[in-house]
């Protein structure tokens, strides 16, 4: 079974593996080959729905970071600029293949589909969480391309507004104002296309559906 | 719902639960939520969405496949260095060999078997090359090294 990450997991270390990959510390740069193709996979696997469409494209990802890491600023964060290669790559892909977002929504869910966390102690509220999870990956797909990449970026890799704008080329007054449509738009398709309504009592607790 | 209702910029929600909004922003969003009931739903649900997508976890394949590191810049440029020299002696030796065929031919037999030999080669190596040079483009691994 493959191992999972935790998207919204940002290593703090990053700056101190950036120095030593520089300076060729093999060890380092394995590390950071890991650890730039794990982001890099999960965020195109995000904006693609294929997984072996994604896997190129992290691998591809790598390599261009690896070629500019000299002239990459070691005191900002990895994970801005490493989207914004992936995702230039993503655009680049879709452009010259003309290759549809994904096939179905079977697909996506199948070569997408997010891991079951048996993390508390209340494994109800586990199954619940997870069948939640499950149906917003489904309506994610549904999304158009700028609402997306934005919902991915803010709710699965838990990117500051700054970043974002960073990663997207886009004035930091529109992110917000993207986002809250593209979360709208979520909401609305969970309820129309999946019957389920984000109503109900705390995160954590029962899931009205 | 539209954007702007009752004078209340609704991407403000998003903002105030992300923690993105000024001190005074955030004011103005707690005290429209007091009163306003359908923005009160809707920052609920909104919570509800971003705290079960933060907690979702994606499979990724094993960490062995991206045990691969980029090649150096110095070992390229040797390397692109090394293919010049290569293709440059192999154009001279062909022309030397040209030339001699040109200028003589008492030992007509010698010059072939040379010549014969090297033609081969460089017509070998020219082959190789065209096709590394059409796979160029695509080839996604011409800079990694196991």
């Amino acid at each position: 079974m493959m191992p999972a990450v935790m998207s919204a997991d940002v290593p703090s270390p990053d700056r101190a593996l950036v120095a030593l990959a520089r300076d060729g510390e093999r060890d380092a740069l394995e590390a950071l080959a890991r650890r730039v193709g794990r982001s890099a996979y999960v965020f195109a696997l995000q904006l693609t729905g294929r997984a072996e469409t994604a896997h190129d494209i992290a691998q591809d990802s790598v390599l261009r970071f690896f070629q500019h890491l000299d002239r990459f600023d070691a005191r900002r964060p990895i994970d801005p600029w490493l989207y914004q290669i992936v995702r230039n790559r993503v655009r680049d892909l879709m452009r010259r293949e003309s290759l549809r977002r994904h096939e179905s929504l079977d697909a996506w869910m199948e070569q997408g589909r997010p891991e079951a966390v048996d993390a508390s102690a209340d494994p109800a509220a586990d199954a619940e969480r997870s069948d939640l999870q499950r149906l917003i990956w489904r309506a994610v797909s549904q999304l158009t391309e700028s609402h997306r990449e934005i919902f991915v970026l803010r709710d699965y890799h838990d990117l500051s507004y700054r970043e974002i704008a960073e990663v997207l080329s886009i004035p930091q007054g529109t992110v917000m104002s993207r986002l809250h449509a593209a979360r709208k738009s979520l909401r609305e398709i969970l309820v129309a296309e999946e019957g389920t309504s984000l109503g109900g009592p705390p995160a954590g607790g029962a899931i009205d559906e | 719902m539209s954007e702007l209702q009752h004078g209340f910029n609704e991407a403000l929600i998003s903002g105030y639960i992300d923690g993105e909004l000024t001190q005074g922003e955030e004011q103005r969003v707690r005290l429209h939520l007091e009163d306003c009931a359908e923005c009160r739903t809707m920052t609920d649900e909104l919570r509800r969405l971003k705290e079960a997508t933060m907690t979702t976890e994606f499979q990724v394949p094993d960490d062995t496949q991206w045990d691969e590191t980029p090649r150096g810049r110095h070992s390229g440029f040797f390397r692109n260095f090394g293919w010049l020299i290569l293709l440059a002696w192999i154009v001279g030796t062909l022309g030397y060999g040209l030339w001699q065929v040109a200028i003589d031919t008492e030992d007509l037999f010698g010059v072939v078997i040379v010549f014969g030999f090297w033609l081969g080669f460089g017509l070998v190596f020219l082959s190789v090359l065209i096709d590394r040079l059409k796979t160029r483009k695509t080839d996604r691994y011409r800079r990694v090294q196991k």
